[in-house]
């Protein structure tokens, strides 16, 4: 009974899954019925969503891929990202080919002035022996190598970036969801100041800014080529977006009878805060991150794009695009490349995330909101 | 899986693959496809000098205008803006070819009486000159010009240095310039010089130059004009997005200055080279100031030939490497940078627009003897690193986020780290590159820098870039703090000259040849450039300038 009107109710959700109970399992195994943890629940709901788990096995290969990267530039491109070969020719399926070509003007026998354009390799698709896999870029530097070294530093910068805003997103919600009062006001505040601007805006201005000179205050030296200043900027701006509905959250178990029982007992604000209230919340904490890592690689992309991210030449997703857009028209691979990367990246944290947020609670109205 | 669930999915999958379809379809060909070019036309001498009104001339403009100041001014693109709004005692006749380089007088009756030593030199004032403000022109302006650029630290300070009691107005910043004396009543403008100055008449027909009414401030007056002398004025200037030119009221014209065409210039600022062809193809702009981009040079060549034209002023690009900074003090460093060089491989990052060069001055000069001393040999520049101890150095390689400066910097700090250093790129923005690298401060060590003519003499080149006696804190042109005591002893020397004789013009090779030998610079590439045109335009009114290139107060319209 209790199943069917939690299936009733599971109709909402998302996904075609129900609320597993322990005695739907028991029925399903044709065994006793055994307490199994929430967490056991959600692996098996996540178990039989295969567009999540392929979602997740494409972001994790497009991760190993990154991560490799080295061994490929070395072993199968034979060249670095930064590597420029100008003036350097390729030997493409037998035949001889300008990594640039010459181009110039010239008279022609009507003694007219011509130009003849400069051509960038292309694609070679494997008939180089592995270089130029995916064309050269303007300064000849092979596309395929920075490509997987830019999604290195995208994905460095998007899922760094999405660790410390969750970390300092959730120390301030519980502060401000447990102690209310003014401390809640004033971090409520602070939350609503950095919303008050708009997101790319303030990461712009922050990040034009530190671009320069990097950033060495407070005790902290950071160069300005270095990749903690984008890490640092997009975590910085996106903290409201998990901090406000986590405080909403927090503020709502702080009333529960468990929490009451806690402080009742003797216990700290500290234990209150780590061992009773954020295990509960800690579900949404999980998919938030996951929503949020593809956010930030979205930002980082962005933000690199308008020069105010990864700085040249150090490759990164959105500096590709940046550079490649000078060359859509005749070397269209430049941002083809970078570009769909991004989608398939941010769409299985996406695919992903969602999956996870149905297994874990697929009543749970976690968003995440521009 | 649950009907809603289906749905969702599929919508994803159906999203992504219209996102490639939709990518795939915006996107030409390969870029392999070698493409017939057809005619584009160089400039010749050319232009109508009858006036042929139109209401607005919409020129899409670049990054590069650093002021609309004539003290503080020293780009292409704000003297391109400038030279029809303020006005020198002497001027440049508004035509096309090498005698758009000859001296006329502008604001003066006629050409300065020189003395026999070259050392005085007497103009008179036209009469009846009023500022667009309706407020007399005066003799005395032109004294307190010179002095402004001293007050305002003007990166034009070093032409007027010559001056008696410049050097020690520069000190003081008080009292006058002893050698520039004035009489309003007669309008009679006495300058005295040190010694002889052979460019000295080309220097009074800069922008810096130009007259600006007495008790103009001593600060940056960009975005409040300054009232100007010239066919037009400054209306409006709003940094990095437009600025407005409309006519000056009170300008009468001259055969040396003639009626001028739009009746207005609205310049737009846009960064991207593709947008501001692309405004101008759309018909949104009359001219696209920026280079065309190298991909879309064929497709333009092709659907807009008669739009198009090719020239050559005199530029060179090249590296600038510090002197006062390790390792670039040492001479060894400087000469492995030159090796280290493919300058056949910067011609073709400019899209094969440029021709390779060695060479400080530009070939278009009588003073130009071509040399040979640094052909690319990366292992020679590795061993020059290795015998300076200079290997493993950490060096900051600065350019600006322009195209034409970003990708040599990338291949220059590629190159570098190949001969042994550890360099990193410093990218800054174009409208504070100049000034930013051109202050002592920043202590730039190496980077991307370009010289545009000012006049068309070796002085403009040598004095200006290379005199270490012309060093200054800020607004320094001289970006390698290039100090050689015989070089600078050899300008002093060849700069009273009053004629570029042929012995003179060896000697000015001779130098060129020096210098590098000294590699005080790492010359690369002398460019092309493009102008393109919206099909409005009559390009049979085309004038490009030898020093201003295209002269945007002789453009028409069709009828």
């Amino acid at each position: 009974m209790a199943t069917e009107t939690r299936r009733e109710r599971a109709g909402d959700s998302a996904t075609d899954l129900t609320l597993d109970t322990a005695a739907a399992l028991a029925e399903e195994e044709h065994g006793p019925i055994e307490g199994r943890s929430p967490w056991f629940l959600a692996w098996r709901r996540l178990r039989r969503n295969w567009v999540a788990l392929g979602s997740l096995i494409l972001f994790v290969l497009i991760v190993l891929l990154c991560a490799f990267a080295p061994i490929y530039a070395d072993r199968v491109a034979e060249t670095t990202p930064n590597a420029n070969h100008v003036t350097d020719r390729v030997r493409v399926g037998g035949e001889l080919r300008d990594v640039i070509s010459a181009g110039g003007t010239f008279t022609n026998e009507n003694g007219e002035l011509r130009v003849r354009p400069v051509t960038i390799l292309g694609p070679t698709w494997w008939h180089a022996g592995g270089k130029f896999v995916l064309g050269a870029d303007q300064n000849g530097r092979d596309v395929a190598v920075r490509l997987l070294y830019g999604g290195r530093n995208s994905l460095l910068v998007g899922i760094g970036s999405a660790l410390i805003c969750t970390l300092v997103a959730v120390i301030l919600a519980l502060l401000a969801g447990y102690f209310r009062g003014s401390t809640d006001w004033v971090i409520t505040r602070f939350f609503d100041l950095i919303w008050a601007f708009p997101v790319i805006l303030l990461a712009i201005a922050l990040g034009s800014a530190l671009a320069i000179n990097g950033f060495h205050h407070f005790g902290l030296d950071i160069e300005a080529g270095s990749l903690w200043i984008p890490t640092i900027v997009i975590s910085y701006v996106l903290i409201p977006y998990i901090g406000r509905p986590l405080r909403g959250q927090i503020l709502s178990l702080r009333e529960k009878e468990f929490v009451e029982a806690a402080i009742a007992q003797g216990s700290s604000a500290r234990r209150i805060m780590f061992a009773e209230i954020l295990p509960n919340v800690a579900s949404s904490v999980l998919v938030f991150f996951t929503l949020i890592v593809a956010n930030n690689i979205l930002a980082e992309a962005a933000l690199s794009f308008l020069g105010a991210g990864v700085q040249p030449p150090s490759p990164s997703w959105g500096t590709l695009i940046a550079t490649g857009q000078e060359r859509i028209t005749t070397a269209p691979w430049l941002t083809l490349a970078p570009g769909l990367a991004i989608v398939l990246t941010v769409l299985a944290l996406n695919i992903f995330g969602d999956g996870l947020r149905d297994a874990l609670d697929p009543r749970a109205k976690v968003r995440i909101e521009h | 899986m649950s009907p809603r669930f289906r749905w969702r999915w599929w919508t994803s999958v159906a999203a992504l693959a219209l996102a490639i379809l939709l990518l795939a379809a915006a996107c030409g060909g390969g870029g392999d496809d070698e493409s017939a070019g057809t005619t584009a036309t160089q400039t010749t001498g050319g232009g109508s000098t009858k006036q042929q009104t139109f209401p607005n001339f919409r020129i899409v403009y670049d990054t590069g205008t650093d002021y609309l100041d004539p003290a503080l001014s020293y780009t292409v693109q704000g003297w391109g803006a400038m030279w029809n709004v303020y006005l020198s005692l002497l001027g440049y006749k508004h035509i096309a070819g090498p005698d758009g380089a000859t001296l006329v007088p502008a604001l003066a009756e006629d050409m300065p009486d020189i003395s026999a030593d070259g050392k005085t030199y007497k103009l008179k004032l036209r009469q009846g000159l009023k500022y667009s403000n309706g407020k007399a022109v005066k003799a005395s302006d032109f004294a307190y010009a010179i002095k402004r650029l001293f007050l305002v630290d003007s990166p034009g300070v070093g032409f007027f240095s010559n001056i008696v009691g410049a050097e020690k107005f520069a000190e003081t910043k008080k009292g006058e310039i002893s050698g520039i004396t004035t009489n309003d009543q007669s309008r009679d403008i006495t300058i005295k010089l040190t010694q002889a100055q052979g460019d000295f008449q080309n220097i009074l027909a800069t922008v810096f130059a130009g007259l600006i009414p007495t008790g103009t401030p001593n600060k940056d007056q960009s975005t409040t004009p300054i009232p100007s002398t010239g066919p037009y004025m400054i209306q409006s200037y709003t940094p990095n997005r437009e600025f407005v030119l409309v006519r000056n009221p009170n300008f009468k014209p001259t055969e040396n200055v003639p009626a001028t065409n739009p009746d207005k210039m609205t310049f737009k600022i846009v960064e991207d080279d593709s947008a501001a062809l692309q405004q101008v193809i759309n018909g949104e702009g009359d001219y696209d100031f920026h280079p065309i981009p190298v991909d879309r040079l064929a497709g333009v060549q092709q659907k807009y030939g008669d739009q198009l034209k090719i020239y050559t002023p005199a530029n060179t690009y090249y590296y600038f490497m510090n002197n006062r900074i390790k390792p670039f003090d040492n001479v060894k460093v400087r000469q492995a940078v030159n090796y280290a060089i493919d300058r056949n491989a910067l011609v073709r990052l400019y899209g094969g627009l440029a021709s390779p060069t060695e060479n400080i001055l530009p070939p278009t000069y009588p003073q130009y003897k071509k040399h040979n001393l640094y052909p690319f040999n990366l292992q020679k520049a590795k061993q020059l690193i290795q015998q300076a101890g200079a290997t493993g150095t950490e060096v900051e390689v600065w350019g600006s986020n322009r195209e034409t400066s970003q990708k040599p910097v990338e291949y220059l700090q590629d190159q570098l780290n190949k001969i042994g250093f550890k360099a990193k790129l410093k990218i800054i923005d174009a409208s504070i590159y100049w000034s930013t690298i051109g202050n002592q401060k920043t202590k730039a060590a190496i980077g991307f820098a370009d010289w545009f003519q000012d006049y068309p003499h070796p002085l403009d080149w040598f004095d200006v870039l290379l005199n270490g006696d012309r060093i200054t804190e800020t607004h320094n042109n001289n970006y390698s703090n290039y100090n050689n005591k015989k070089v600078n002893s050899e300008i002093a020397s060849l700069k009273k000259e009053a004629e570029l004789t042929d012995e003179v013009n060896g000697r000015w090779a001779d130098l060129d040849e020096e210098i590098m030998k000294d590699a005080g610079w790492a010359p690369y590439a002398n460019r092309q450039f493009t102008d393109f045109f919206s099909s409005d335009i009559d390009t049979s009114c085309y004038i490009n300038h030898v020093l201003y290139q295209l002269d945007f107060s002789r453009v028409c319209k069709k009828q």
